[in-house]
């Protein structure tokens, strides 16, 4: 019994909080509502963010409520500002779903648990004072009846029973009720938060891989291409020395050779350095370098950039390196008459997309390039896509993030 | 002397074996791979294989397998390891079981002709040809040794070429010395550094590696 009480007053000190949220929530509610509905006219659009910023600014006054009161909650901090994305927040959208039941069912709950208790207390305590009130005013607590003798102050009593055995049933269930459904809808989900961490983990695992895979490759191609051909021009160039006093004729044809291997040597070093940041990607930016790689594609290429902004420049050699890949890999074996390739910066991300008419059928991995490249866009916590049904037609698509 | 060559780069390949046929030098067979390698191998039983580090499908150390198993079914072979980069690390592993017959050489080191032929020739007679950059790096950490620092400079140099494998008279060319002055060099290292004085120029670089490579772990 007593515990029972302790119980109800532990859930009766969180209704005058909730009642107070639910006002606040009903007020939000429907400036958001005048404002989606204006939107319609346009107007409203001045004000959607002021009414989504509200949605979220009464969301976590009930987080800090609901912390008080168990385990604290997580908000997702503050809302993009961008319109479109702050729209597609799922956070935002949860908190909008929160906000509606809040303001009407869960405003007339916490209003119901906050009157209960101070009905009960009206009506019990009523044998005290109603004869010191006047007429109008010596009435049941919902005003039903006049009372004016000992019997109807009786009735009253009664209904304070009412009043309190409605209390000790219900105030316990809709504190939790209400708090489980703040719960549900403005935490932001551990397992969302948990597998973030384990995607941003891979991310970077992947990344530091892709960079030590990165290094490698410009390690040995420095190793067995360049220093290979350095190695050869010495000994050719120490043979041609031995051979002049003996035969001159046959050192001027070492000497040939030599200097190829030298041409060579830098041909290599060339290449090693493109392969590192293609210099006409700082030269020429993005648009200029994909339309370098157009017109030297064996397939007949369109491009279109529409980047308004430089990306990092990690991020433009991968998409450059994605477009190059692509467009080997369309020449070599999709058979395409022709290829698309379009390029857009959209909400800080770029989007890549290239597109051939060949005959589909593109798989990645089989020791194709796009492996590599999977992993440097991954490395850039972006996503890359490889659609290529039998018979055609075949799109690469990727999303980075600008990182600027 | 029958010269085998294993290198995975073409150019490289027949630059080198032009320029050893031009010194009238017998190359019998070259490789581009490890398996090539052995197969001509067998064949062929040349005196000196020359052997690339890096070779294919993994280009790590596949050179350095090849030519351990070559000289398991040749133990006569003379092996000259050539790589794109040296590490004394390695050597003092690849010399472990003993220096005879046995070089390793920067790449580049072919260029200056007359000293790879002086290294071709000292290996493939039973001797040992080690890089100096391999004794520069053993040298370069054995700064707190108190018995080397007991040498004179001319005995630190003479102490290096004896550690590339240079015999006495090689040494004395070199530092256009007499034969006797090294002799008299090479004994007061010997007595400094509390060695067995010994004139075989292969166990005389195993035992100056293996002190160097002593220093070295202890600092």
């Amino acid at each position: 019994m007593a515990r029972t009480a302790a119980g109800v007053l532990a859930a009766l000190e969180q209704l005058p909080g909730a009642l107070g949220t639910g006002l606040l929530a009903l007020g939000a509610l429907l400036f958001l509502l005048v404002a989606a509905a204006t939107s319609l006219l346009g107007v409203g659009l001045l004000v959607l963010p002021t009414a989504l910023r509200g949605v979220r600014a009464v969301a976590e006054r009930e987080r800090g409520r609901l912390g008080r009161w168990g385990p604290e909650l997580v908000g997702p901090g503050p809302l993009p500002e961008p319109l479109r994305e702050a729209l597609a927040d799922p956070a935002l959208r949860r908190e909008a779903r929160w906000l509606a039941g809040h303001a009407t069912v869960g405003l007339l709950l916490s209003a119901l648990g906050v009157l209960l208790p101070l009905y009960a207390f009206r009506d019990l305590s009523f044998p005290l004072w109603w004869w010191a009130v006047p007429r109008e005013a010596a009435t049941d607590s919902l005003a039903f009846w006049y009372v004016d003798d000992w019997g109807g102050v009786g009735l009253v009593v009664l209904l304070g029973l009412l009043w309190t055995a409605l209390g000790a049933l219900l105030i316990r269930p809709i504190a939790r009720y209400l708090a489980a459904r703040g719960r549900r809808l403005l935490d932001t989900a551990p397992s969302d938060l948990s597998l973030r961490v384990t995607q941003l983990t891979a991310t970077r695992a992947a990344a530091l891989d892709a960079h030590a895979t990165e290094l490698r490759r410009i390690e040995r191609s420095l190793h067995d291409g360049t220093q290979n051909r350095l190695v050869a021009v010495t000994v050719l160039l120490g043979a041609a020395r031995r051979a002049v006093p003996r035969d001159p004729a046959a050192a001027e044809e070492i000497l040939e050779k030599a200097q190829l291997a030298a041409e060579e040597a830098l041909a290599e070093l060339r290449s090693v350095a493109r392969g590192i940041l293609p210099p006409v990607l700082a030269d020429r930016g993005l648009a200029g370098a994909l339309s370098g790689l157009a017109a030297t594609s064996a397939v007949p290429c369109r491009v279109d950039v529409d980047v308004p902004v430089r990306c990092a420049a990690s991020v433009e050699a991968t998409a450059y390196f994605l477009v190059a890949e692509a467009l080997t890999n369309t020449a070599r074996h999709s058979g395409a008459g022709r290829a698309d390739v379009t390029v857009q910066a959209r909400d800080g991300r770029l989007c890549v997309t290239v597109t051939d008419d060949g005959t589909g059928g593109a798989v990645e991995g089989r020791g194709s390039g796009l492996v590599g490249i999977r992993r440097r866009v991954e490395a850039h916590d972006g996503t890359l896509t490889l659609t290529s049904p039998p018979g055609g037609p075949t799109t690469l698509t990727a999303e980075l993030p600008c990182g600027s | 002397m029958r010269i085998m060559i294993a290198e995975d780069d073409a150019l490289l390949r027949e630059g080198l074996a032009l320029l050893l046929r031009a010194e009238q030098l017998d190359v019998v067979a070259t490789a581009g791979d490890p398996a090539e390698f052995l197969t001509a191998l067998d064949e062929h039983e040349p005196d000196v294989a020359i052997v690339d580090v890096r070779m294919p499908p993994t280009h790590t150390d596949e050179g350095i397998v090849a030519a351990v198993e070559a000289r398991r079914r040749q133990p006569e072979l003379a092996v000259l390891v050539l790589s794109a980069y040296v590490e004394q690390s390695f050597a003092t592993e690849l010399l472990a079981g003993g220096a005879a017959g046995l070089g390793y050489l920067l790449k580049e080191r072919v260029g200056r002709v007359t000293e790879f032929l002086g290294a071709l020739h000292r290996v493939a007679d039973g001797g040992t040809a080690i890089d100096p950059e391999v004794v520069a790096q053993l040298f370069a950490r054995t700064r707190t040794d108190t018995r080397l620092e007991r040498l004179s400079p001319r005995e630190r140099e003479v102490l290096a070429l004896m550690a590339e494998g240079l015999g006495n008279t090689a040494i004395g060319e070199r530092l256009v010395v007499t034969d006797g002055a090294v002799h008299k060099h090479i004994r007061s290292i010997f007595a400094k550094l509390d060695l067995a004085p010994d004139d075989s120029a292969d166990r005389r670089v195993t035992a100056v590696l293996r002190y160097l490579d002593d220093v070295r772990r202890r600092t």
